[in-house]
């Protein structure tokens, strides 16, 4: 059962591949139901895991990458049925199988401590998850636009070209998902400041370790300084289109690393 | 039942043929009540386009093309010597074949064009809103829309413009999206500005303003094209309005200067900018393509796009072609074991007569027994039928092979002595039976 999200993301995954490659509908409409039973049988998975562990699993950061990759999932259906552009699943899938390797073989569910017992914990939780799964699909976008913006430059219009949509739709929607990330990015970094405070009397080593020299919340932060910068470049000294599209990559590759390398080995006040 | 194409096109007649044979003038609908009124075929459709006029119909045998091609020139007065040379007529699976094609664009003058389809679309339209379609027809017309949307989706065979012009207006989409709202310049005044000019107002953009060195020159073609003349020496601040530029002037030497575009760019806060040269010798400085957000197409590289479509196309070929005989296979495929379904029909009425005349000789000696067990005699004798006829039915309707058919249709009109043609083929039961 631990299995089966894995199993149909690596299918959508290589149907929206074939897709891209090849252009068959058929095979284009296969990966969007594949994606879809996959973010449901991950729906299913987190619904047993939250009934079996009388908590949302939220807890620790391959619990987060699992709730990541199954709101990246949901986020990425909701854009390409609301745009009708399949093409950016090719990349988001890839993503997403590569992600779900991670709760997929380690499949714990771990008890929440004390300290993590608060509704602005999920709201912190969440609204970061949230936040990244934005700038997922802004990266995506962002890759694509420097794919497409390379071609026409070159004057050789070939496989991106007749594949993507125009470079306009692509910063907009680039832009857009920054936006929401950045909300998102905020309210979850104030949220978890918040709390932070609240609990600050709790003798856990990690709250102890709460402040602004641990590694994740440091990334975290510098994270948010580079999305702000995004956001106000593009509405004030004109970043947008291959600029934006660059740093959208950039700072996604953050928060990645902060995500998962620096979650797994490096903070001492997140590995709950 | 056979199916036929008779008509001309692009390819086999010239212009002024094409034009006189013109079903579309008149109304196809009145065309198809023409034929109809004629008897000229049980199921009719009327193509025309301005590349081609064709009737497809179903009828007894090739008599029925003869009547076809005798009403091209009926209809259209005009003398049938000068129509016969032109005119193809095909048959069965190539009627078929050559309607898929068509369908499908490979018929096309350019090749992989995509408004054929729609205009085949319309044509099976109107003929089966005026119920001159059944069976057949509804199938060969489904057929050819499946082989037309397959040969879309899964070849190239429509992609990438093949004329400059649209190369220039897809490139301008594929940049900006919608050119709805977007504001060009051209610069210069003469034909191809004009030419240019016409395209994009074609695409509803927001504004054209023209730049000229003379401003009465601008001025005319701003008037042709509803746009706006500028100044020569407000040429920096059009710039900054333009999200698309076209040059055409006869200058020798560049208007648009690297240095003078980066200048122009730079207020632009990163929008881009479509800078399309189509004058020879060129307008703009070549090095300014590589300023951020200046996309720069001058008329070889759009030429150099076209030649690239146009060898695409033609490698999809094949593949659309492939696609095409596999569609045709299929529909040849039913349509061939549609000529089955006469024999199976008199097959299961040979076998009913005979089970109601069996049980009507038995009668008396039914006649004693009590309601329940008469109905269930009734019932086993027909379950008995059926069981028997299930498996030959099954098999009948599977054989595709033309010369099967007639092998198996002539066995079994010997074996159970079947009533041949005459009654067999009510259209009625046949539906029923080919469902």
């Amino acid at each position: 059962m631990h299995l089966l999200p894995l199993v149909l993301y690596a299918l959508a995954a290589a149907a929206y591949t074939a897709h891209f490659a090849r252009r068959d509908e058929r095979v284009g409409r296969f990966a969007t139901a594949a994606l879809a039973a996959g973010v449901l049988a991950h729906t299913y998975l987190i619904g047993m895991q939250t009934v079996e562990a009388g908590h949302a699993p939220l807890v620790g950061t391959t619990a987060a990458i699992s709730a990541f990759v199954w709101l990246l999932g949901l986020s990425y259906l909701y854009v390409e049925l609301t745009a009708s552009e399949r093409s950016m699943g090719a990349f988001v899938a890839v993503l997403l199988t590569g992600l779900a390797v991670i709760p997929a073989v380690d499949t714990t569910v771990s008890p929440r401590p004390p300290v993590l017992q608060s509704p602005l914990f999920t709201v912190h939780v969440m609204s970061l998850l949230f936040a990244y799964a934005s700038f997922a699909l802004a990266c995506v976008l962002g890759v694509t636009y420097v794919l497409l913006f390379k071609e026409i430059k070159a004057k050789h219009l070939g496989f991106f070209y007749t594949r993507l949509p125009s470079l306009q739709t692509l910063d907009v929607m680039n832009s857009r998902a920054i936006t929401v990330g950045w909300i998102f990015l905020t309210v979850g970094c104030v949220v978890g400041g918040i709390w932070a405070a609240q609990v600050q009397n709790s003798t856990d080593p990690r709250v102890q370790a709460m402040s602004l020299a641990d590694p994740k919340i440091l990334v975290a932060v510098l994270s948010w300084v580079i999305y702000s910068f995004a956001v106000f470049a593009r509405k004030a000294i004109g970043w947008s289109g291959r600029r934006a599209a660059y740093l959208s990559g950039v700072a996604f590759a953050v928060v990645l690393l902060n995500f998962v390398l620096v979650g797994y080995f490096l903070t001492k006040s997140h590995n709950f | 039942m056979r199916l036929y194409a008779v008509g001309l096109s692009h390819r086999t007649a010239p212009v002024e043929l094409r034009e006189c044979v013109d079903f579309a003038r008149g109304g196809v609908a009145q065309a198809l009540v023409a034929l109809a009124a004629r008897a000229v075929g049980r199921e009719v459709v009327v193509l025309s386009t301005c590349n081609r006029a064709e009737i497809y119909a179903v009828g007894e045998n090739d008599a029925t093309a003869d009547r076809v091609s005798r009403f091209f020139s009926e209809y259209h007065n005009i003398p049938h010597e000068r129509m016969a040379d032109h005119l193809y007529i095909r048959s069965g699976a190539d009627a078929a074949r050559h309607l898929f094609r068509v369908a499908a664009g490979l018929d096309s003058l350019v090749v992989g064009e995509p408004q054929i389809l729609g205009q085949v679309k319309s044509a099976y339209a109107a003929a089966h809103e005026g119920r001159f379609t059944a069976a057949l027809m509804n199938r060969l017309f489904h057929s050819a829309f499946t082989a037309g949307k397959r040969v879309r989706s899964e070849t190239g065979l429509g992609e990438g413009a093949v004329s400059v012009s649209y190369a220039a207006i897809a490139l301008a989409k594929k940049i900006f999206g919608d050119l709805k709202g977007r504001s060009v310049l051209i610069l210069g005044a003469g034909e191809m500005a004009k030419l240019t000019g016409v395209y994009l107002q074609a695409q509803q953009v927001r504004q054209i303003a023209i730049a000229s060195r003379t401003l009465v020159t601008a001025e005319n073609l701003a008037g042709h094209l509803g746009g706006t003349a500028v100044a020569w020496d407000a040429l920096d601040s059009a710039l900054h309005a333009a999200d698309i530029v076209v040059t055409a002037t006869g200058a020798s030497e560049p208007v648009l200067t690297r240095a003078r575009l980066e200048d122009a760019m730079r207020p632009r806060r990163g929008r881009a900018l479509f800078i399309i040269d189509i004058a020879v010798p060129r307008d703009v400085e070549a090095s300014a393509g590589d300023l951020d957000q200046v996309f720069l197409y001058n008329i070889d590289d759009l030429q150099a796009i076209v030649q690239e479509n146009l060898a695409r196309r033609t490698a999809e070929l094949s593949h659309a072609e492939a696609i095409v005989e596999e569609e045709v296979a299929r529909f040849v495929a039913w349509m061939q074991s549609r000529e089955i379904v006469p024999t199976v029909v008199a097959l299961r009425q040979r076998f009913e007569a005979i089970r109601q005349a069996e049980l009507a000789r038995l009668e008396p000696k039914l006649s004693g027994l009590p309601p329940e067990a008469r109905s269930r005699v009734e019932e086993i004798t027909r379950l008995i039928v059926e069981k028997l006829l299930l498996t030959p039915t099954e098999q009948l309707k599977a054989v595709s092979d033309e010369a099967m058919i007639v092998a198996y249709a002539d066995a079994l009109n010997r074996l159970f002595s079947l009533p041949t043609e005459k009654n067999a083929s009510e259209p009625d039961t046949e539906s029923e039976v080919a469902s």
